[in-house]
């Protein structure tokens, strides 16, 4: 089956995007039943979505979908009619099978039907479908006391009991304990409507609009911001030169305030229209979370809070892969197993807490764990064994700096890699990721009682708050994301270690990057020994920025400098300013980046 | 690639006629298609850009779109000159984005008919790319340089801009 004939695009279309809808719901809904697997409503959906699927398919003749979705249902039908029970073995097999029909989904979706393996997964199911395996849910005791270092299929159980009693008879308490290692707890997002009818409600009050067009309002919108900011600026100019007339002054001034609110709201709406849950991202966790509990054999109870907190679209995409790898960090690293945590007095169950909230124009995500804590001794020993850094610098590093030898590519303190962890990738995907979104991380952890992620990540990437600054006559813009303080300070303040200019800030030596040299500005005349400082971050790495003077603060619209100039080291952007010149936005990371190289040179 | 200037080299369309924009450059008359031409502009302020080619004069604001500015004469090694009255900025299309070039002067919207292209010859003076040459258009009193524009940026210095 090298391409796909289908006829009609358009229903093809239809077909994708519901499925994968379906599919997504879906994922969590099953790992929800695990925990309460008598709840029929939510059985029943379960039940619906697969059908839905299995019938699509088969109208559009996909036979490999229709194969494993019309399996699952037969399985997911003895659920339904009370002749099997959930148990964590019967979930990895739909899990299972729902992983093959995503797999399925997304080679239609790419255009190309590969020839798929899927008779290992349908053997799985199918002892499912044979009345012993009803029978084996027969014993209601076994399976709960059961600790999940020692699984037991369900099917080699069967043959133990010699009554086949009627499913009904199978106590039912027992049976919800039994859900397996994993709680998923989630705390009821408020203004999600309780049952199903609610949310079909919900579906008909939204619009699928195409992103480009979203993207064209938006930049309409940018362009709106821009003129206000220009009319202000003449507003101002105005006010000081013409002193007489009073009249045409006051009126011009209101209708620039007016002009200004009006051009906000507007702003933030369209923000908005492109604003999702993070819940989008975030349900896919308790997923991965009970899998690779039961892959550790570790037990773990995953705390979902702020699930409906909004942000932009552009950045829901990329904070996906490195929340992926900061929870199987705390997974793998973080949380221990049941004896280790009983041993050191701790609850059985480790806890992992995720959480998003708002502030002010920035999205905090925190993962937090209740493991064994970051042992700073025992990274630092690891990264002296890698070379990634020497002794003297070891010896020098504070707490902080040892946390953040876990970001460096190719740090691991695992002796050998293994399916999920052990490669040094990881974290340097999650520093990579955030600087990218101009986001900053930050660790706190106490050995023994837990480490706790913090990212800090703007709401959008399409207009953002700016400091205005002047480099010997030229403005720029720096995000103000990334911007932690200025400073005003004599020159003579400065050390220079190693030809690298620094500023001892507090307890942390600062190092400096004089813009005008990175930017091969042209020196003016005069010279004065007081000089601003921009502190930025960027993820994990502090630096100062000298400029001539601050000129303000300003909600810049991002423009882009097109394909030619894109990739210009330190420069993000442009910005459009109220004169209607073009002002550079500095790109700190890129920035941080080169100060690195610079400094060894 | 532009339209025109294929037609130019398939033998049917030869009497096609083709409209050229004509600019000035250091005493030299050139020519683009009028179609890949925008608009023409007078010299705004322009936002110098660090860590680009030495011909990149920086980026502008096009009412709400930023676009780059490329000095023709710094691109193709002429000696540079002061901008004067006559300095214009041709915003022209290329590979579906928005450029700006400078020229010393913009002079007037030609037609003339596919036939009268002329392969460039081997040798071109003042250092202009081989690459970007369209062809030659002689007329009585006048020598016009096709230029495509497309061409004017090898796949090596788009590169190069990203690593400088």
């Amino acid at each position: 089956m090298p391409s796909i004939d289908c006829e009609d695009q358009e229903l093809l279309e239809g077909f994708l995007a519901e499925t994968t809808e379906l599919l997504e719901k879906l994922d969590d809904d099953l790992v929800v039943l695990e925990k309460s697997s008598d709840d029929a409503d939510l059985l029943n959906r379960i039940f619906r979505s697969i059908h839905t699927v299995k019938g699509a398919s088969s109208f559009l003749g996909f036979d490999l979908l229709v194969k494993v979705t019309h399996k699952t249902e037969d399985v997911l039908n003895r659920l339904r009619k009370g002749e099997l029970h959930v148990t964590p073995e019967i979930m990895d097999v739909i899990l299972e099978a729902t992983d093959l029909v995503k797999l399925l989904v997304s080679d239609i979706k790419a255009g190309d039907i590969q020839e798929r393996e899927i008779d290992g997964t349908i053997a799985k199911l199918l002892p499912l479908l044979s009345e012993n395996a009803a029978a084996a849910q027969t014993q209601p005791e076994a399976a709960p006391a059961a600790p999940c270092e020692n699984p037991v299929p369900p099917v080699s159980e069967s043959v133990a009991p010699p009554v086949i009693n009627p499913p009904q008879e199978v106590p039912q308490a027992p049976q919800q304990k039994s859900a397996g290692d994993v709680v998923i707890k989630k705390t009821p997002p408020s203004p999600k409507p309780a049952d199903g009818k609610g949310e079909d409600l919900s579906d008909n009050t939204t619009v699928r609009v195409d992103i480009k067009r979203l993207d064209d309002l938006m930049n309409q919108v940018g362009e709106l911001v821009l003129e206000r900011n220009r009319m202000i600026q003449i507003n101002q100019n105005l006010q000081q030169v013409d002193g007489d007339k009073i009249d045409f002054n006051e009126e011009f001034g209101k209708l620039t305030k007016r002009m200004n609110f009006v051009t906000s709201e507007l702003q933030m709406q369209v923000l908005k229209m492109r604003m999702l849950p993070v819940e989008k991202v975030f349900k896919k966790f308790p997923r991965i979370v009970r899998s690779m509990a039961r892959d550790l054999g570790k037990e773990v109870d995953l705390q979902i809070f702020g699930e409906e907190t909004e942000l932009d679209r552009s950045v829901v995409d990329e904070i996906g892969d490195p929340l992926i790898h900061l929870i199987r960090n705390a997974m793998d690293h973080g949380l221990e197993g049941p004896e280790q945590r009983m041993a050191a007095g701790k609850p059985r169950v480790g806890t992992l807490v995720l959480s998003a909230v708002h502030e002010g124009n920035q999205i905090i995500i925190n993962i937090k764990d209740d493991g064994a804590g970051i042992d700073t001794d025992r990274v630092g020993r690891k990264a002296l064994e890698k070379g990634l850094v020497s002794e003297e610098q070891l010896a020098a590093m504070s707490q902080r700096e040892l946390f953040d030898l876990i970001f460096l590519p190719g740090f691991s303190t695992k002796d050998k890699a293994n399916d999920l962890s052990g490669r040094g990738v990881g974290m340097d995907v999650v520093r990579t990721n955030i600087k990218k979104l101009n986001g900053l991380i930050e660790i706190k952890s106490e050995k023994g009682q837990g480490s706790e992620f913090i990212l800090r990540l703007p709401l959008t990437l399409a207009i953002i708050q700016s400091l205005l600054v002047e480099v010997e006559g030229e403005v720029y813009s720096i995000p103000l994301s990334s911007v932690l303080e200025t400073l005003r300070v004599d020159q003579r303040q400065f050390h220079v270690i190693g030809g690298q200019e620094v500023l001892k800030l507090r307890d942390m030596v600062l190092p400096l990057v004089r813009l005008e040299r990175v930017f091969r500005v042209q020196k003016r005349e005069e010279q004065n020994d007081f000089c601003y400082v921009v502190v930025v971050g960027s993820a994990d790495k502090r630096m100062g920025l000298v400029v001539t003077r601050l000129v303000g603060q300003q909600e810049v619209a991002i423009k882009s400098l097109g394909n030619y100039l894109a990739n210009i080291p330190g420069i993000a952007g442009s910005t459009i300013l109220g004169d209607g010149r073009v002002a550079l936005i500095i790109d700190p990371v890129g920035l941080v980046e080169n100060g690195e190289c610079g400094s060894g040179r | 690639m532009s339209k025109a200037l294929v037609a130019v080299n398939t033998e049917e369309s030869r009497g096609e006629l083709i409209q050229l924009v004509s600019f000035n450059l250091d005493q030299e008359e050139y020519g683009v298609d009028v179609l890949k031409v925008r608009e023409i502009i007078r010299m705004p302020v322009v936002t110098r850009v660090p860590n680009t080619p030495h011909y990149v004069d920086g980026v502008i604001n096009l009412r709400g779109k930023v676009i780059p500015i490329i000095s023709m004469r710094k691109k193709f090694g002429l000696m540079e000159a002061e901008n004067d009255k006559q300095t214009r900025i041709m915003v022209m299309d290329v590979d579906g984005e928005l450029m700006g070039f400078t020229v010393d002067a913009v002079s007037e919207v030609i037609r003339i008919s596919g036939s009268e292209i002329q392969p460039s010859p081997a040798v071109v003076a003042s250092g202009i790319d081989q690459e970007c040459i369209a062809g030659v258009i002689n007329q009585a009193d006048r020598l016009l340089v096709l230029l495509d524009l497309e061409k004017m940026f090898s796949a090596d210095e788009k590169s190069v801009f990203g690593s400088l």
